[in-house]
């Protein structure tokens, strides 16, 4: 690797003020928003994708590591880069390039932040679907790159669901497109793979993307329940009746406390736990459901369903859910967020499980999640100079996701495998699985130049992977 | 007809894997087993992951080529196979690996045909959106390689939205996993999108793990027939504008209207509109539609209609066995355009034609077949072909024999042809599954 070396091709590529290497410069890019540190060699900011092209040309041949990076919002250390390696930072490919009405579609470049594109075509009546609590910064490549999701995304799917094509461009420089304006093409779907690969196979400078028409009616309902259990058992009484609410969130006491502290949502300081439920759809359709699901609620001992009377009631309750991580930032220097996801029937049980880990290793842990996704994220309260609690935090995030797996979950269910997951996939998956996910990657990014040592573990050689009697016959054959 | 020659010790070593009550050698069977002309040498039933692990092994050994098979109900799609060593049925692999009616979501083999999964959901009230054509033959491994799903397709978005987790194969004898059994999931690189669809080029899917929905609890169809496919794919437009979010919305020209069974259908463009909800919902459709609606259909007569589009894909290359089947996927305001090009060229070379599509996703069924005498239905094809616009994809589901070897030019899609054979270089090096029968 020679970053300095190649300090003034890059000049030459995005001009002089388009390339940081100054220290001071790199430390604000050596973290995201979780809690891993590295810091690169250079940022560069390309302005369209012919640029992209030839930097990773020159990257390539020179061997130099390379990462896509938005906003700087993701939560797995999926845009830091390797020590001394190079950023490419996308805040000036921010452009909405088109709005398709007549094909619901929308062409943009990765550095658009997500909120900006919905409401961009707002006035139309459409929007873009997925909705990470960090809408208001994360950028769309970012969404690409982890499969991005957010609380409506039980009713509407995560980012991969919205995207129907992406311009590439591959570690080699070479440009190529997968997918496009339909929302199927032919053949192997690129998209969908690319899609969540966290950077590793190639890096989109344009991306289609869905736009959908707002639903004409929504109803947004808090349901207050003594105790998280109760709340618990209600999120698969709800989907038990047959109704598959747009959002369904789940807020713990400690946390709506918290919250309310914070920005005032209107959550009810004495409550043991409460749901954010909404509906969303026809008119009549709506109303029927938020009777059923209030009535779902009562018979699981909520205490009371509030309906959110005006858009503004709305907005706030929203407000406090997503504000959920900041609000933290007033009670604890640091905290760490994990993305577990479990079947919705085994919800109960691990937030007991979480109580019980935050109670082992004396935490303090938040819950405010997904709750219809089964999709947790467990905020654990440490301070980052304490060394120890630091090692204990990491041992307690192990804890929690060892019992998601256990009960047939996963790791990770919006917020991507990055650094601080990669060695749990194996936990996750058989070395031979994962063999087959790394032969996909080296297909593309074979000398990982693009984001390397993300997502997929180390290879073990594949000999170790196949049964004696396979070996025996390969020496035979002579392979 | 050809037939491949296998040695002998190939059944033998097969045998070994899949025990010799699985390894059909009966040239009877086989030759019913003929895909497109072509006997196997030998077909195999195998009962395991390990099982099809291993004949795969040994097919890269060996240098065989495999072809995979379920319910045989889409084996007339892609290319004529220069020769099958070994046609692989996954019949046997029928674990249910999870299912809890109330996380919505069952993990099964991919042996199940889609109609046992839909009775064994269906019982608990659910739904598995997947309705293929012919579903008491069509397994769940066969949809998945296809992606030949139907009119659900509107309301519950297609299998890449509710596969959630997929088990397979590769052809270079690897036992691979994507995602699990929970509705949400990101770790790794997602493998149910790369195998959907794929044709059983890549590997062999195994099992797989689906959301399920909750069933309806009544249906009712709304039929509008229009004199022009422009008024039918304007009605189209607004049915996409309005609050509406009906289950299926789907256009029927007038010689496929001819196919189904009830309403005097056969002379004009129909969409069929089928809603869901309480009396009070439906009510509303029927206010919101107003006027458009010729007539509507519910209770058994909907079912029979339903069934009857599901089937399209089947029915018309049954009742005209000369007719060319291109299935299209395009971008919504190019179905318009699309469809004067396909009356253009029909007009043009004295060609009948029959469209049946999921219009609000933009996903057209073609039928084209000679009105009287033979006319050229290849360059037919080869124009329209020509004239689909930038971001459509094609392929051929049915065609005469003769045009066959012409198929494989006819296909079209907007992704890069380079990075679609690296992925299949990655994952079936020696291109023993399903050779020369979809892209390369």
């Amino acid at each position: 690797m020679n970053l300095p070396g190649v300090l003034d091709d890059l000049r030459k590529i995005v001009g002089r003020d388009a390339v940081l290497d100054r220290p001071e410069d790199m430390m604000l890019y050596e973290y995201d928003a979780g809690v891993r540190r590295s810091t690169p060699g250079a940022v560069v900011f390309p302005q369209n994708t012919q640029q992209v092209s030839e930097i990773m040309r020159l990257a390539s041949t020179n061997h130099i590591p390379v990462v896509g990076r938005g906003a700087g919002t993701g939560l797995s250390g999926g845009a830091i880069s390797q020590a001394g390696g190079l950023v490419i930072a996308f805040s000036r490919m921010n452009r909405i390039l088109e709005v398709d009405v007549e094909n619901a579609r929308a062409v943009v470049q990765p550095g658009v932040v997500n909120l900006q594109l919905s409401e961009h075509v707002s006035h139309l009546g459409l929007y873009f679907a997925p909705d990470p609590s960090s809408q208001k910064a994360c950028t769309i490549g970012g969404n690409v790159a982890e499969n991005s999701g957010g609380p409506h995304t039980l009713l509407h799917g995560v980012t991969v669901n919205h995207v129907t094509g992406v311009e590439v461009v591959l570690p080699s420089g070479e440009i190529v497109h997968f997918g496009g304006k339909a929302a199927e093409s032919y053949g192997y779907d690129l998209t969908g793979f690319f899609v969540g690969s966290e950077g590793t196979v190639g890096i989109t400078t344009a991306i289609t993307v869905k736009l959908l028409r707002k639903a004409e009616q929504v109803a947004t309902l808090l349901a207050v329940f003594e105790s998280v259990d109760d709340a618990a058992r209600t999120v698969s009484a709800i989907t038990a009746v047959g109704i598959t609410p747009a959002a369904l969130e789940m807020l713990d006491g400690w946390t709506l406390r918290t919250i309310e502290a914070f920005c005032h949502a209107g959550f009810p300081l004495d409550a043991g736990a409460v749901l954010l439920i909404e509906l969303e759809g026809l008119r009549e359709a709506v109303e029927e459901q938020a009777v059923a699901v209030s009535e779902v609620c009562m018979r699981q001992k909520a205490r009371e369903v509030r309906r959110a009377k005006t858009e503004d009631e709305r907005a706030l309750l929203w407000k406090g859910r997503k504000m959920a991580f900041a609000a933290l930032g007033r009670v604890s220097p640091s905290y760490y967020t994990q993305d577990g996801v479990v079947p919705r029937s085994q919800i109960p049980g691990v937030l007991q499980h979480i109580g019980e880990v935050a109670k082992k290793y004396d935490l303090i842990i938040g819950n405010v999640f997904h709750a219809g996704d089964g999709n947790l994220h467990p905020l654990i309260l440490f301070d980052m100079r304490n060394a120890e609690q630091y090692k204990m935090v990491l041992a307690a995030s192990r804890d929690i996701l060892q019992y998601c797996i256990d009960v047939g979950g996963s790791i990770t269910g919006e917020h991507g495998v990055g650094m601080e997951k990669r060695d749990m996939m194996r936990q996750l998956f058989t070395d031979e699985e994962l063999d087959v996910m790394i032969s996909l990657r080296n297909a593309f990014n074979g000398d990982e130049v693009l984001n390397p040592e993300k997502m997929l573990p180390m290879p073990r050689m594949c000999r170790e992977i196949m049964g004696a009697s396979q070996n025996a016959v390969l020496a035979q054959e002579g392979m | 007809m050809t037939t491949a020659t296998t040695p002998a010790r190939f059944a033998r070593e097969l045998r070994e894997i899949c025990g010799a009550g699985y390894v059909i050698e009966d040239p009877a069977k086989l030759e019913q087993a003929q895909i497109l002309g072509v006997t196997p040498a030998v077909a195999i039933e195998p009962a395991s992951v390990e099982e099809v692990a291993a004949v795969f092994f040994f097919a890269n050994v060996n240098g065989l080529n495999v072809v995979p098979a379920g319910g045989f109900t889409q084996q007339q799609t892609g290319n004529t196979p220069d020769k099958i060593d070994v046609l692989l049925y996954t019949t046997r692999l029928t674990d249910v690996e999870h299912y809890d009616p109330g996380d919505l979501t069952i993990g099964i083999g991919a042996g199940w045909t889609i109609a046992q999964l839909s009775s064994k959901v269906g019982a608990d009230g659910l739904l598995f959106a997947g309705d293929a054509p012919i579903p008491e033959r069509a397994t769940v491994g066969g949809l998945l390689a296809t992606g030949m799903t139907g009119p659900l397709r509107h309301g519950y978005g297609g299998l890449r939205d509710y596969c959630i987790g997929i088990k397979f194969v590769t052809g270079d004898g690897r036992k691979g996993k994507g995602g699990g059994r929970v509705v949400k999931n990101v770790a790794g690189f997602d493998m149910m999108k790369l195998l959907i669809g794929s044709q059983g080029t890549l590997a062999i899917i195994t099992g797989a793990s689906f959301k399920l929905f909750p069933a309806p609890r009544q249906t009712r169809t709304f039929v509008a027939e229009f004199a022009t496919a422009a008024e039918a794919v304007r009605y189209r437009n607004a049915v996409l504008s309005s609050p509406l979010s009906p289950m299926c919305l789907e256009l029927v020209s007038p010689q496929a209207g001819a196919l189904l069974p009830a309403g005097p259908a056969g002379k004009a463009w129909a969409v069929h509109l089928r809603a869901t909800g309480s009396d009070a919902v439906l009510a509303r459709y029927r206010t919101e539609l107003g006027a458009a609606i010729s007539f509507t259909i519910d209770g058994h007569n909907e079912h029979e209609v339903w069934r009857a589009i599901e089937d399209f894909s089947n029915t018309l290359p049954e009742r005209n066995p000369g007719s060319v089947l291109i299935s299209l996927s395009l971008p919504l305001a190019e179905v318009l355009p699309v469809l004067n090009e396909l009356e253009s060229v029909a007009a043009s070379n004295e060609l009948t034609y029959a469209v049946v599509g999921t219009v609000g996703v933009g996903r057209l069924l073609v039928g084209l077949w000679p009105t009287g005498a033979p006319a050229n239905l290849g360059a037919a094809v080869s124009a329209f072909r020509e004239r689909l616009p930038r971001d459509a994809s094609a392929s051929i589901l049915h065609c005469p024999k003769e045009l066959r070897r012409q198929a494989a030019a006819w296909a079209k899609t907007p992704t890069h042809s380079d990075s679609m054979k690296a992925i299949k270089h990655a994952l079936d090096a020696k291109d023993i599954l399903n050779r020369g029968r979809f892209l390369f």
